[in-house]
């Protein structure tokens, strides 16, 4: 039975892995950048979304007025963590939060004047949101209409994704959202001009919902710098909606021109809402609001399952069977991409982890680490009480069938044969080893496998000792 | 490459295996199947049914156990259940008396395990011994958290002999360590509670006047099998006033119950695993000291005694390593002992030189609370004599609830239906929680600052 | 590794002692008067709740003679929402600072004279926080939800005023319990001499004990030693305290003693073999007094104390300093005794 490795590395590596809008702004000019830095609001949600350390170290240098040499900083830093120190430094430098310097530490001037401000208020810039009028005529809805509203939204936009191609015709979201799931490579239009999920949706399926907010908003903002929209402008608006009030209306009167149309979009993903199209108030929803926290950003009391979805619903048994108490479509959809489904009753699913079920899920470019960390982060509270959480047979099994798949590999390279004696052949054969070149070798029948790269160095090697033989 | 060529075989056993699953996995649906798919069914049908006098598997039943159902109401909720809880806490606290007692602070106890066969009965789980052990373990941590000038040894009952497992010490990592391997425990032959209470009363032979003698004998076997007459161990127990406490496992045995009522000690028999938790814990807080016993005995070595004590000074990590009296290792961190400048790594301890007993002051302000409990708060049945009550509760600004809740059935006695406890002194009101928080963790009224 | 903490701040609000603070003396050369300590504290809460939208935070004002509750983010604000409005400070922040100094000016302006006499609450605001932290932890667990469940709890003490001998028990006991919560007590003594409780707190729950040495850098104090939660000092460590003065006081002339004679009963520290227990009216028998006596002059007198450690030439208690941990600037005093 070949052995599974379970990498403990890879599950911190991906704790550590910076935010994807942070790797996003990474890629951006220090011109955009420090634009965008000119509002506290942005920089507070920048802030927010950075690793410990690394708004520790903002923190530490923030309210001194001269640099601080990097030796005086360094000298806190204890002996584990020196790597997560150079690390943040790194990224604070790409950033250009704390530009890259050998001798001294100190914070990008503007992005420094701007969280100062963010935290001590005062101001002009009215970057946490102003505030709408109360209205006579449209009182501003409720948090439970917000969230229903938010939800109702979501929710319409991954079942559609999660149903297509399976014959069902769930409500379409708007063209908007479509063409953005298009664009995404989510879906593709496949013969007849018909949407069908792509194995990266499959994947987006399985993410939590806040990875899946901000990989559909990363998008928008990618398509939004091909239609020759701001980027500063529609980035300091999502990350404004961050820093603002849940339950509240807020005016549009402030918002300029790309920003007013951004509204459109963001209602289609049920970000905002607005009692009509035309409105000058609009309300951020829970979505919105918690852009930059990781508590749920979809509300608890998900379908009529009463808070089923925040402490999880899937059983898991060794012998494979799986029980979910849902009774939610889009849940139910998800769990059919890698269970066999079998019964159904009015709150709960049954169903098993087969070979083939899971064959069709890894055939959709699902992983298997995918399919674990969504059973494990769904898990039932009752499940909570094993240690490990989820049974390791069935673990093991999920990992074994994704190894199936990875049977054969293939690498290009060039098959080096013919060689004149036993003692060229070895000859060549020590230098390609040396060079770490080698994928396989037949003393025998004197032919070695070499890979592409080191084809160059190989083939320069036998011609300088042919020429020198000769 | 040879492995491959054995790929097919290993293919074929995989897929094999997966029809198993799937196979067992449809027969059950039609309840044909066995394990656990019927077990569900048949579940259901018995609670439609009510009791049925049919159980096709009477080994199921073995798992119900009943002292683990709490009854609910007839709403179903287990709300009155989980009060009824508190207020048997909170009425236990009531009896204790709520004045400056005598508690004995500087206790010394022997910890006797029964090792005899008797323990490996699986009544409860996972065996008797096992439970014991975990107990044990909690037991220890928990005496040393609230005892911490105390010290305990360990012994061990088994084929007919007493065993010292530890030697008397004031370290709970020692202690611990003597009860942690299992394999060297593990149970045989008859006890010998002479024999046993021999070994730990010679065990606590040199110990000062002030100091107490416990012997907590944890006791699983209905017999004992001694080489002479027990009632004269449990005269010379008395002579020396050693106090001894049985938490029995299996029935109530005559001479424990004697061992015990003889010499002021406990003796309880556990139902079940959590009331032999409960035995064992209430063995934990000082016992208080018993003024007629002393008078009885004419009163020549009176339980009081002025001790010498040696507060230490403590090494920082980064002083200079030197040996430590205790272990003889090379270090830096350590405590200096005042009379004779020996170096000891851990306190509460005897100097290992001269003898003197070393504490830091901590240690001692750790016992402070045994002797200055927080007074009892009342439980407020009505806001009418209280000019204007405050509307959350004084520790956590919890707000409080404004109508009287309904109390469910006889459990009322000593709660508040107002979710309201006053203390006596300030006059200040606080939640259940807090209550509960304040007088069994903090040990220091929020409101008074006591 | 990110996950949401909680601090709870306990202000030592004493009117005497931020008076003292605020006059500029020959030991006190640069004064911090309350105003300028309260906004600078309020930037530090601000910057609390700003690293993380889950943190949590809870302040806690010691006043003579009263321990009140200053601000709590899971207690909803009562005031008008569209007064609090504003589009340039950010929402949370706006409430909290408007809640604390708003309390605080309720509470001062109702202190009587005979109140300001009154030492501070100390142990009633510690012990309040400790019920808070208990009410937040427990309800958290119930939920079964663990991202709220693994918040480390802290507390922060900032104090102004010295230690009251009367109050060493209980704030033992808030210690002990801080302890049982695994809770850790940061200490930051802002004005005044070293506090051997507050040393005490800091060191037995791990926390970080730190003399505020120039007045007017409270705020890099404040951010650089507490703002990290306890996973971040693992990787950038703060200044912590390396000698602390387990002696204990004598209950009968409160000297400082090396070796005591302590009552078997109720534990109270005499200096020298007294016949009765001035605490518990325990008698004591004429054995044990005529044998601690006689062997006490051997032991007790102090001057033979320092000469029987350096013929021993071990490392005694003067040669050693408080150390600076990675350049910390925390050194010790030798003379806190």
């Amino acid at each position: 039975m070949p052995s599974v490795e379970h990498n403990p590395d890879s599950v911190t590596q991906s704790e550590w892995s910076p935010h994807i809008l942070l790797t996003f702004l990474q890629s951006q000019s220090q011109n955009a950048l420090t634009r965008l830095y000119q509002r506290p609001s942005s920089c507070l949600s920048i802030f927010r979304l950075l690793r410990p350390l690394e708004r520790q170290l903002i923190m530490n240098i923030l309210w001194l007025e001269s640099a601080t040499p990097l030796s005086t900083m360094s000298a806190w830093v204890t002996q584990e963590g020196k790597k997560p120190y150079s690390d943040s430094l790194s990224t604070l430098a790409r950033l250009h939060i704390i530009p890259n310097s050998t001798t001294k530490l100190a914070l990008n001037a503007t992005f420094r004047a701007s969280l100062r401000q963010a935290i001590t208020g005062g101001g002009t810039t009215g970057s946490f949101g102003v505030p709408a009028e109360p209205d006579p005529q449209h009182s501003p809805p409720d948090i439970a209409t917000l969230d229903a509203y938010a939800l109702e939204r979501w929710e319409t936009i991954l079942h559609y994704m999660v149903s297509s191609g399976t014959g069902q015709h769930p409500t379409k979201p708007s063209q908007e959202v479509l063409f953005l799931l298009q664009r995404s490579g989510l879906m593709t239009r496949v013969h007849g001009g018909v949407l069908q999920i792509t194995s990266s949706g499959f994947q987006f399926l399985l993410h939590d919902p806040h990875a899946q907010l901000w990989e559909l908003l990363l998008q928008f903002l990618h398509m939004a710098e091909e239609r020759q929209m701001d980027l500063v402008e529609v980035l300091s608006f999502l990350l404004m909606l961050s820093t603002m009030e849940l339950g509240r209306e807020y005016s549009t009167e402030n918002l300029s021109p790309t920003q007013s149309a951004m509204l459109a979009d963001l209602r289609n993903y049920g970000l905002v809402w607005q009692h009509s199209t035309s409105a000058r108030q609009f309300c951020p929803s829970r979505l919105a609001t918690t852009l930059t926290s990781s508590s749920p950003p979809l509300p608890t009391s998900r379908s009529t399952g009463g808070g089923s979805h925040d402490q999880g619903f899937i059983v898991l048994e060794t012998n494979y069977r799986l029980y979910a108490y849902t009774d939610n479509p889009l849940q139910i959809a998800v769990l059919n991409l890698f269970v066999n489904l079998k019964s159904r009753f009015p709150n709960l699913v049954v169903g098993a982890i087969t070979r083939e079920s899971v064959k069709k899920a890894l055939a959709n470019g699902i992983t298997a680490d995918q399919i674990i960390s969504y059973l494990t982060t769904h898990a039932h509270p009752q499940m909570r009480k094993n240690k490990p959480l989820l049974p390791v047979t069935v673990q093991d099994q999920i990992r074994l069938w994704e190894l199936e798949k990875n049977r054969l590999k293939s690498q290009e390279g060039y098959l080096y044969t013919a060689f004149a004696s036993q003692a060229d052949y070895e000859y060549v054969l020590n230098y390609a080893k040396q060079l770490d070149v080698v994928l396989w070798d037949n003393p025998t029948k004197r032919c070695f496998f070499g890979s592409l790269d080191g084809h160059a160095n190989i083939r320069g090697f036998i011609e300088r000792r042919s020429a020198g033989i000769a | 490459m040879p492995p491959r060529r054995l790929e097919p075989g290993y293919h074929d056993g995989e897929s094999d295996s997966d029809v198993d699953i799937f196979d067992d996995f449809g027969a059950s649906a039609k309840s044909k199947g066995k394990g656990k798919g019927k077990a569900i069914d048949r579940g259901k049908k018995e609670k439609g049914k009510g009791t049925s006098k049919e159980q096709p598997y009477a080994w199921e039943a073995s798992y119900t156990r009943s002292w683990d159902t709490v009854q609910e109401d007839e709403a179903g909720s287990l709300q009155g259940a989980v009060e009824d809880l508190i207020a048997r806490g909170r009425r236990r606290r009531l009896l204790a008396p709520a004045a400056a007692i005598r508690r004995t602070i500087i206790r010394h106890l022997i910890l006797l395990l029964d090792l005899s066969s008797a323990m490996m009965d699986r009544d409860m789980r996972p065996t008797r011994f096992d439970l014991m052990l975990q107990y044990a373990r909690e037991f220890v941590t928990e005496w040393f958290d609230q005892n911490p000038l105390g010290q305990i040894g360990v012994v061990g009952m088994r084929a007919g002999i007493g065993e010292r497992l530890g030697e008397m010490t004031g370290n709970p990592q020692e202690v611990l360590k003597a009860i942690s391997e299992r394999h060297k425990l593990e149970p045989t032959g008859e006890p010998s509670l002479q024999n046993a209470i021999d070994m730990a009363r010679s065990s606590t032979s040199h110990l000062p006047t002030h100091s107490s003698r416990e012997i907590l004998i944890i006791f699983g076997s209905l017999t004992t099998c001694d080489p002479g007459n027990i009632h004269e161990t449990l005269a010379e127990c008395v002579k020396d006033r050693i106090r001894i406490s049985v938490v029995a496992l299996a029935a109530e045995m005559k001479i424990c119950r004697e061992l015990c009522d003889k010499t002021g000690g406990q003796f309880g028999v556990a139902l079940n695993e959590g009331h032999f938790k409960d035995l064992l814990f209430e063995l934990i807080p000082p016992p208080a000291q018993r003024a007629t016993a002393p008078n009885a005995r004419g009163g020549a070595t009176a339980p009081a005694d002025l001790m010498m004590m040696g507060f230490p000074t403590r090494l920082p990590d980064t002083s200079p390593p030197s040996l430590c009296v205790c272990h003889s290792k090379l270090k830096s961190e350590g405590f200096l002992c005042p009379r004779c400048g020996a170096k000891v790594c851990d306190v509460p301890t005897d100097c290992d030189i001269c003898g003197l007993m070393i504490v830091s002051s901590p240690h001692l302000a750790r016992s402070y609370h045994h002797l200055f409990p927080v007074k009892t708060y009342q439980a407020v049945t009505d806001l009418d004599d209280t000019p204007n009550p405050s509307s959350s509760c004084h520790g956590c600004a919890r707000p409080f609830k404004n109508a009287p809740q309904q109390m469910a059935g006889s459990s009322g006695e000593g709660m508040s239906p107002l979710g309201r406890y006053r203390c006596p002194d300030c006059h200040n009101d606080f939640c259940p929680e807090c209550d509960v928080f304040v007088h069994d963790v903090v040990h220091c009224c929020p409101g008074c600052g006591k | 590794m990110d996950r949401a903490s909680h601090l709870s701040v306990v202000v030592d609000l004493s009117p005497n002692h931020w008076y003292l603070s605020s006059t500029r003396t020959q030991q006190n050369a640069r004064p911090l008067s309350l105003k300028s300590f309260l906004s600078q504290l309020l930037v530090f809460l601000n910057s609390h709740i700003a690293c993380k939208d889950e943190n949590t935070l809870a302040v806690f004002g010691a006043l003579p003679g009263r321990s009140v509750m200053l601000h709590s983010s899971t207690n909803e604000s009562s005031g008008n929402p569209f007064e609090m409005a504003d589009a340039d400070t950010y929402r949370p922040f706006k409430i909290l600072d408007a809640e604390v100094m708003q309390t605080i000016a309720r509470h001062v302006e109702t202190l009587g004279p005979s109140d300001i006499k009154k030492p501070v609450e100390l142990v009633g605001a510690l012990s309040k926080s400790l019920c808070y932290i208990n009410r937040i932890t427990t309800a958290s667990s119930t939920q079964s939800n663990e991202q709220t469940a693994a918040l480390d709890p802290r507390i922060l003490i900032l104090s102004v005023s010295p230690d009251q001998s009367s109050s060493y028990i209980p704030i033992m006991n808030s210690i002990f319990a801080a302890q049982k919560l695994k809770v850790t007590i940061d200490i930051c003594k802002v004005y005044g001499s070293e506090s051997v409780f507050l040393q005490q707190a800091a060191h037995l729950t791990g926390g970080s004990y730190l003399h505020l040495e120039r007045a007017d850098a409270l705020l890099q104090y404040l951010t650089m030693s507490f703002l990290p939660p306890p996973s971040i000092r693992q990787l950038l460590s703060v200044p912590t305290q390396d000698k602390i003065d387990f002696r204990a006081a004598c209950f009968c002339h409160k000297r400082i003693v090396d070796i005591g004679f302590v009552c078997s009963v109720c534990l109270s520290i005499f200096c020298q073999p007294v016949p009765v227990c001035s605490t518990c009216r325990t008698k004591f028998p004429i054995k044990t007094l005529q044998r601690l006596n006689a062997a006490r002059p051997t032991v007790a007198t102090p001057a033979t104390t320092p000469t029987v450690q350096t013929a021993l030439s071990l490392p005694s208690s003067n040669s050693i300093k408080g150390t600076n941990v990675n350049g910390s600037q925390s050194t010790v005093q030798n003379g806190s005794r």
